[in-house]
């Protein structure tokens, strides 16, 4: 399916190129199509940026879904925080192109619902998590929505910086500091002994 | 044209800061050299001379802004009393007041992806932001308010939280108002610091 390619095609390009360096005929030669036909598609930019992204979400989707039941859900939740930091392949990718959604949604106020669909996925899907360690009683009780809030800040605050290649904060620091504070709002050891 | 020594001495602030006024405006990609020189009150060819591209306008502009905020910062946090007042006015000021700066610290972390410059310079700009926090945390251990803790560890940690949320303050998500973001933020700090 042509739409299917050039999300494919722009998703690429957007990552490597930077969404204001794309050229939407490299993208449309990328996928083998018409400049034409990507303009059909994509009326903006903008819209492309957006759409890329929640194609490239979508097919990342299948694996967000971690399987419920079997492993400890502190053990689910790990899982979980180390498909939201930018490890080097697909998800560092991925990293890229919502860095620039961020600029371009607050630049453009039509791209804002996109970025808080997102974010609004992004919660529920730790929140879920959070509550169901509670119910089993491996977590102590706590605001899971608060706490999936503070998760979603450092795994964006750290991320970022692990994708910047902050010397302070590689990947390690980065997976290690956001798992620390969960552990301690959700009563479990922190990994880090620092006291 | 002769030389005018003392006007262009007097231009470079005059450029730093209207060319941060237009950049946080319109972004980079939209502002033009021209905005930038209408805005300081002076020509084209007077920006360039001492901004020979954007992106070095863009570094600039926020060491400029960075410089002042940190001059105003300095005597704000002298007439505070104790360690803890002053950790909390930090925390206040960024992000919650930090609206209008936010935009310009994404627009550098989306330059420095694809800038080693940029990102040397982002990365000397958040070390004296975490060198800040670090020496306030210091002062609280100092004076008994705080517990003993890495006050660089927790600086950095405060630093990852506080952009985590920066981004979506300014991203104007609706679950998300700088009051629970502060709140957020000092009560990790309170987590840490307080026994």
């Amino acid at each position: 399916m042509s739409r299917e390619r050039i999300l494919g095609a722009a998703v690429e390009r957007i990552a490597s190129d930077g969404i204001d360096a794309v050229r939407i005929a490299r993208i449309a030669m990328d996928a083998g199509v018409s400049t034409a036909l990507v303009h059909y598609h994509f009326a903006t930019r903008e819209a492309l940026l957006a759409e890329a992204l929640a194609y490239s979400f979508e097919l990342a989707g299948d694996t967000r879904t971690v399987a419920t039941g079997e492993a400890p859900a502190a053990q689910r939740l790990r899982d979980m925080i180390e498909q939201c930091l930018p490890l080097p392949g697909v998800q560092e990718r991925d990293w890229v192109l919502w860095v620039e959604l961020w600029l371009r949604a607050v630049r453009h106020p039509e791209l804002r619902p996109t970025a808080a669909h997102l974010y609004s996925r992004m919660h529920d899907w730790l929140r879920e998590a959070i509550e169901a360690g509670i119910d089993t009683g491996e977590f102590s009780p706590c605001d899971a929505g608060r706490v999936a809030d503070r998760v979603l800040a450092l795994i964006d605050g750290f991320g970022v910086r692990a994708l910047l290649d902050d010397p302070a904060v590689p990947l390690e620091r980065a997976r290690e500091e956001v798992w620390d504070a969960l552990a301690r709002d959700l009563g479990l050891a922190p990994a880090l002994a620092r006291e | 044209m002769s030389p005018r020594p003392s006007t262009a001495h007097v231009r470079r602030p005059a450029i730093l800061s209207a060319a941060a006024e237009v950049i946080s405006e319109r972004g980079v990609q939209n502002t033009r050299i021209s905005d930038v020189a209408e805005r300081a009150g002076t020509s084209a060819p007077g920006v360039l001379y001492w901004f020979p591209s954007k992106d070095e306008l863009l570094a600039e502009a926020l060491q400029f802004s960075d410089d002042r905020f940190y001059f105003s910062l300095t005597g704000e946090l002298a007439a505070l009393d104790s360690a803890t007042e002053r950790l909390t006015r930090l925390v206040e000021l960024w992000p919650a007041e930090g609206d209008g700066e936010a935009v310009l610290w994404i627009e550098l972390w989306v330059r420095a992806l694809r800038d080693p410059r940029l990102a040397e310079i982002r990365e000397r700009l958040d070390r004296r932001w975490r060198t800040t926090l670090a020496d306030v945390v210091r002062e609280g251990q100092a004076s008994g308010e705080f517990a003993d803790a890495d006050a660089d560890d927790v600086a950095l940690l405060l630093g990852a939280v506080m952009d985590g949320f920066a981004i979506q303050l300014a991203l104007g998500d609706p679950a998300v108002t700088a009051d629970a973001v502060q709140r957020h933020c000092l009560g990790l700090a309170e987590a840490r610091l307080l026994r």
